[in-house]
């Protein structure tokens, strides 16, 4: 627990000794069985846990990490666990004697000292064994739990100074002994979470790590294990390569980028995230020395694996989607991160927030940066919102909240080409947002809008997705938690776009207690209370006034743009009226226009 | 004699099966992509001439005609349909743009979104509210609904989709709304949640609704041509319709929600399956069906080809009816393989049927899997392959896999092998990924193989996934339409009720299974088959509060009848719990024994039982071993070697054809790979089993 171990953690491993050698295509083969067993153990657990975060959501991960502790082959989920489990899975294989690892046995990990992300983040995971008893694999399950037993219910504590204040921290414990349930130590872990499903959820990732476990063995078994070992090596080795030949296609050079979080939990403002991408033939270095290390910073410590993995998520945004997501990404990607910096905060740091900032202006300024190389895929890979406004109330049957997956539209950034769209960029598409109907049937709310914002997002040649309004109504009592982000600094646009809207939170509407949330809020909401929160929308991409006039048009027909924008920022004339739907472009005026915003805007640069 | 004949109608055939008595009688026309009706009407004509009568004293003579047809899933695919407008809840006019934050790669930031059938111009919303428990918050604005359908109309708008928050539970509004937009719109198609997918959640509810008010127009307008012409041409009875949940039913029936002929193709191939293969004591299937472009895999258990309602995404739109569950890869004959970052691959891009793989001669350049099945000498290259029609030809074929093998550092049958590797390989993984989740191991499945590729891969691929037993049916090439001939006339609907399972509101309940019943007779009884006939079978949808994905499960027994509710008594709340554990233990090998499930809603599958051909059960008795009609180099997975090569022709029931061999048959050659033996059945059918 201390720098030092994260070193060890991310040191690069070695390939799995083998005298094996393996043509590409049984590699491949045999790389796309162990993604099928992912799928499989992915899909076990989406259907059979309670937890909408899970089920719903879809925020889990499965993955298969090496008897070395590298990310062997694919993975099924979400991006920002699949580069992370393999971190905590090493303590674990670090200390198989100390905890006695052995075949049918099952662990969980989530310390964020000891290569987890944070708190919520349980990774379960069981080692596979070849029939002589060598480790040749771990099967890994990651899921989003709704709460760890920490001092406020959720797991995230705005006000938190260390871990121990936000519940139960497990480095590596045994949950299945040979096959055997530890009734004792299972009892232990869901007597520490104050959700009622909890021992259903974390029962199914153990059912579906025993499940996937069972068929990877029969994999080892009908390949071979040095067949096995050698497609590992191999995929890991060919991620790397294709990762350094789109590295190798872009401009040497050092692009840098500074993204600013508004403040922390306890007002200190303007915490800074600085990314250095340097570009040396087809090698990428991504450094974030120059980033915050301010000792006094509270809750917006994110851990050394989660900053390691939302780099990444970032680089891989960058390249062909078609390149295997495994260890071959950390073997061609350098990434220093100063020690005691906020992307690598010093031992017992609270851990929970950071995995929103500065864990997403992480992504931000990775984006940033390499949007000068690589600007057809400069989405950003994040979510700007503090943290969604979390809802909860309690009944005779224990806590209910009502969160996380009430977002609509945000943050869904142009690229060059394309406009923004959906609801969340793409790395977070795999979150299937919760649908009104269900929530009101369980919750006592009422969901009164969540329309997209006219002029919500960001201008550009390719505009962002406007971000929307969610207004919701609490019945009863209800506590309510915010934190409050992206206003002051709202998402950046890319080559010349505009940046997205500013987020903004208001507690109370239409009563006299009506107030704007600047900073954090934790309040006890009384029955009958709105609360509105204008999520902050997409930023653009390239210049306005060199959008396609019509695709303007066709955005004020759609109510995206206003009449107003499209003049103002986009420089197009109209005529015909919107209420008749007959707008179209003024040529003249629109090239006039353009021209005399262009010399406004040369003489003010 | 009387008739029933079944008909599909493809995208360049139109199939029939002719049911006289036991026997089937098989046909194929040219479809008439123009007037699809027309070719339809001329494979008629075929059939009474076969039958030597007039089409007229042909047609008077049939029980029933029951159709297949794609014309839903080709308006969404050239997305050609109705000029469509939403009417929804205020304040929820994005949810269907949001699509629940799905993206089908979540990796690519150049995915690009799918053609909006509703965008946001003609998206409106109107001041309305009903709450969960159905009661009104806020009373309907019909003054701003008459707005809103000024606004549609002035954008020209063909049909209305109006979709309400918790309308499942309080139709009222959508009532109300659906009498002023036909008063505002006269001529406008309109659909209503309620009557299309009455359940939550509200983007699944209203994203089925849009499509169902896309599609609406193009399929009633078909339909009741086709009707015309049948009853032109001396048709007395109903014109029966293929749905999508793998049931039949009258056109009238669809002409209320024509969304249920969506995918329905797929879906008769799927009932055919089922048919064949419990006719021959094989009611647990893996059906995969490979043609040029796509491998399609669904499962039959018990002989029924289950049918899901909910997250069925279809054409990138998320359509929630029950659908037989049919799974698509995109690995066909004419799938290309190419080498992509290093890598040998296979599809998904297609050479399609023009130009078509490089061997048809026609022109394509790029190596197809029907190429490499040359290339391994699976395939003839001699004259009448595929019966005759054209042949297939080498020149070319070589020189692109040797193409392939110089950047894969490999000769060129080297080069084709992989490619019949990695295409296995997908559809292996794709089958597994089909079973996901569904508690099913593959090996506890017989494979029923059909399209004209099917049968090549077949074996080897089932040897992959543990299974022992292939089934390759002679008459899949007009699978479906056989398909739209034994399915039964259906009714499968539900309606969401939220209660804990201990706290059952059964008069309520009572009311809408009665409500499910009465529709279900109506439709029936209009149609001819009487109500006391139909089999009813009452079913649950439950979870364990939290979960999204509802069990189903049947609560009345098999032989329940309409109206017949004695199984909803005091006892059921106790009874479904102990059919949901069961249900959940099957599925997910465990169940949570301190939580309590709730009922997520109630569901009606009635079904009406029609006479269906019989298939040939038994084994026949051996013949003299076969001898094969030549012998040709090939590669059947384990390096080349002389094959022998049978012809369908030569062999009879109970002829048995030991592996490595090869049998061409008319439209399909099938591979008997090493270590399987095939068999013909009474009824001319191949069996392939691992010795």
């Amino acid at each position: 627990m201390s720098f030092e171990l994260n070193r060890k953690l991310a040191a690069r491993r070695d390939p799995l000794p083998t005298t094996a050698q393996i043509d590409s295509v049984t590699a491949d083969i045999i790389r796309g069985a162990f993604e099928t067993v992912c799928f499989e153990s992915a899909t076990f657990l989406g259907r059979a846990a309670s937890s909408p975060i899970i089920n719903s959501s879809n925020e889990r991960n499965a993955a298969i990490v090496d008897a070395h502790g590298r990310l062997a082959m694919g993975a099924v989920g979400t991006p920002h666990l699949t580069f992370v489990n393999q971190m905590e899975t090493r303590w674990g294989l670090m200390n198989q004697e100390r905890y006695d690892w052995g075949p049918g046995d099952v662990f969980v990990g989530n310390d964020p000292d000891h290569g987890g992300g944070h708190l919520p983040d349980y990774c379960v995971y069981g080692p596979v064994y070849a029939d002589d008893g060598e480790l040749i694999c771990i099967q890994t399950l990651q899921a989003h739990q709704g709460d760890t037993g920490g001092k406020d219910p959720g797991g995230f504590t705005l006000e938190a100074t260390d871990i121990f204040t936000e519940g139960l921290i497990l480095p590596c414990l045994k949950l299945v002994h040979r096959g055997e349930r530890r009734n004792d130590v299972f009892d232990m872990v869901v007597r520490n979470n104050r959700f009622a499903t909890f021992a259903g959820d974390i029962a199914a990732m153990i059912g579906g790590v025993q499940f996937a476990v069972r068929m990877l063995e029969d994999l080892v078994r009908k390949w071979g294990k040095e067949t096995i070992k050698a497609a590992i090596n191999h995929s890991i080795e060919h991620t790397e390569h294709r990762v350094r030949e789109e590295v190798a296609k872009w401009p040497d050079g050092t692009y840098e980028a500074t993204v600013l979080i508004d403040h922390d939990t306890a007002g200190t403002k303007d915490i800074k995230v600085h990314v250095t991408c340097t570009i040396r033939g087809d090698q990428l270095t991504v450094d974030l020395t120059g980033t915050d290390d301010r000792p006094e910073l509270v809750g917006v410590w994110n851990t050394f694996a989660n900053s390691r993995s939302y780099v990444m998520c970032q680089v891989v945004a960058a390249m062909d989607p078609t390149i295997v997501k495994n260890e071959g990404y950390f073997n061609a990607v350098d990434i220093v991160i100063p020690e005691g910096c906020i992307a690598q905060p010093p031992p017992n740091k609270p851990a929970a927030l950071g995995s929103f900032h500065p864990a997403c202006e992480i992504t931000e300024a990775v984006c940033l940066a390499l949007s000068n190389v690589a600007p057809e895929r400069a989405q950003p890979q994040l979510y700007k919102i503090g943290m969604p406004n979390a809802v909860i109330g309690f009944t005779e049957a224990g806590m209910w909240m009502d969160q996380g997956v009430d977002c609509r539209s945000m943050d869904t950034s142009a690229v060059q080409g394309l406009d923004g769209w959906g609801s969340c960029p793409n790395a977070l598409g795999g979150l299937i947002l919760s649908e009104a109907e269900d929530a009101e049937s369980r919750f006592p709310i009422l969901n009164i809008s969540r329309e997209m914002t006219t002029d919500g997002g960001g201008a550009g040649q390719w505009r962002g997705a406007p971000g929307s309004l969610n207004v919701k109504q609490v019945l009863g009592p209800t506590t309510a938690m915010a934190w409050m982000v992206s206003a002051d600094h709202p998402l950046r646009g890319m080559c010349g776009g505009d940046d997205a809207i500013p987020y903004s939170n208001h507690f109370e509407v239409g009563s006299e207690n009506e107030r704007k949330i600047e900073h954090t809020a934790q309040a006890l909401l009384p029955a009958g209370a709105v609360i509105a929160y204008q999520h902050g929308g997409g930023a653009g991409f390239g210049r306005p006034l060199g959008r396609d006039p019509e695709a303007v048009k066709e955005d004020v027909l759609d109510e995206y743009v206003s009449l107003a924008a499209a003049r103002d920022k986009y420089g197009v004339g109209l005529t015909g009226s919107l209420e008749d739907y007959d707008l179209a472009v003024d040529v003249a005026a629109t090239a006039a226009l353009r021209e005399r915003m262009a010399a406004e805007m040369e003489a003010a640069e | 004699m009387t008739y029933r004949v079944g008909i599909d109608i493809g995208g360049t055939f139109t199939d029939f099966a002719l049911l006289k008595g036991e026997e089937v009688i098989l046909h194929k026309n040219l479809s008439t992509p123009e007037d699809r009706s027309l070719g339809v009407m001329e494979g008629l004509g075929k059939l009474a001439e076969k039958e030597g009568l007039s089409l007229a004293e042909f047609l008077g003579r049939c029980d029933a005609i029951v159709h297949g047809t794609t014309v839903a899933d080709n308006t969404l695919i050239e997305m050609n349909g109705a000029v469509t407008g939403l009417i929804t809840t205020e304040g929820f006019r994005d949810e269907i743009e949001y699509r629940r934050g799905f993206k089908e790669d979540i990796w690519d930031v150049r995915l690009a979104p799918p053609k909006q059938i509703t965008p946001r111009r003609r998206r409106l919303t109107v001041p309305e509210r009903v709450l969960h428990d159905g009661q009104v918050h806020k009373p309907l604005d019909e003054e701003a609904l008459r707005e809103a359908c000024r606004k549609l109309r002035k954008q020209g708008v063909e049909a209305v989709a109006i979709s309400f928050l918790f309308s499942f539970v309080n139709p009222a509004h959508e009532k109300r709304a659906k009498e002023i937009v036909a008063q505002e719109l006269q001529n406008a198609h309109i659909s209503v949640s309620h009557e299309v997918l009455p359940r939550a959640p509200e983007y699944d509810r209203t994203s089925t609704t849009i499509v169902d008010a896309y599609v609406g127009p193009r399929v009633t307008e078909y339909l009741e041509k086709l009707v015309r012409r049948l009853h032109d041409g001396g048709y007395r009875n109903q014109l029966m319709v293929m749905q999508a949940s793998g049931g039949v039913m009258t056109r009238d029936y669809i002409a209320g929600t024509p969304i249920r002929v969506l995918a329905s193709g797929p879906a008769g191939g799927v009932v055919g399956s089922a048919h064949a293969g419990s006719a021959k004591g094989h009611p647990d299937l893996l059906c995969v069906d490979m043609g040029g472009t796509s491998y399609d895999m669904s499962l039959v258990l018990n002989g029924q080809a289950p049918a899901e309602a909910g997250w069925n995404m279809h054409h990138r739109y998320l359509i929630g009816v029950p659908m037989v569950k049919v799974e698509t890869l995109g690995a066909g004959g004419g799938s290309i393989c190419h080498v992509s970052g290093g890598q040998l691959q296979v599809g998904p891009k297609s050479a399609g049927s023009e130009p078509g793989p490089i061997c048809y001669g026609r022109g394509g350049t790029e190596p197809t899997v029907t190429d490499a099945l040359v290339m391994l000498g699976i395939l003839s290259t001699d004259e009448g392959f595929a019966g005759g029609s054209f042949r297939l030809s080498r020149a070319g074929v070589e020189e692109a896999f040797a193409a392939i093998g110089r950047e894969m550092d490999t000769d060129a049958e080297t080069a084709a092998f992989d490619s019949w590797r990695v295409v296995n390989a997908n559809m292996s993984q794709g089958v597994r990924r089909t079973t996901a989740g569904k508690g099913i191991d593959p090996k506890e499945l017989v494979m029923l193989a059909y399209g004209g590729n099917g049968p090549a891969f077949a074996a080897i691929q089932a040897e992959d996934l543990g299974i022992v037993k292939v089934l390759v049916p002679k008459a899949s090439p007009t699978f479906s339409a056989l398909g739209t001939l034994v399915a039964d006339p259906t009714i499968d609907e539900e309606r969401s009720y939220f209660a804990p399972a201990t706290a059952l509101d059964l008069p309520r309940m009572k009311r809408l299974w009665t409500e499910l019943a009465e529709r279900a007779e109506r439709y029936f009884t209009a149609a001819g088959f009487p109500a006391d006939k139909v089999n009813a079978s009452y079913q649950l949808n439950m979870r364990y509060p939290g979960q999204t994905f509802a069990l189903t499960f049947e609560v009345s027994g098999a032989d329940g009848r309409l109206h017949d509710l004695a199984f909803a008594d005091e006892g059921l709340g106790e009874r479904a719990i102990a059919l949901f554990n069961e249900r959940h233990m099957a599925e997910y090998n465990h169940i949570r024994e301190h939580e309590l499930p709730e009922v997520t809603g109630v569901r009606l599958v009635s079904r009406f039982a029609t006479p269906s051909p019989s298939a040939a059960t038994s084994r026949a008795a051996a013949t003299a071993a076969p001898r094969a009609a030549k012998y040709r180099r090939a590669n059947l997975g384990r390096g080349f070697a002389e094959t022998p090569v049978f012809l369908g022709a030569d062999l009879a029931p109970g002829s048995t054809v030991p592996g490595p061999a090869i049998v061409e048959e008319t439209f399909t050659t099938i591979v008997v790979y090493p270590g399987w033996t095939a068999r013909v059945d009474a009824a001319g059918d191949y069996e392939l089993v691992k010795d």
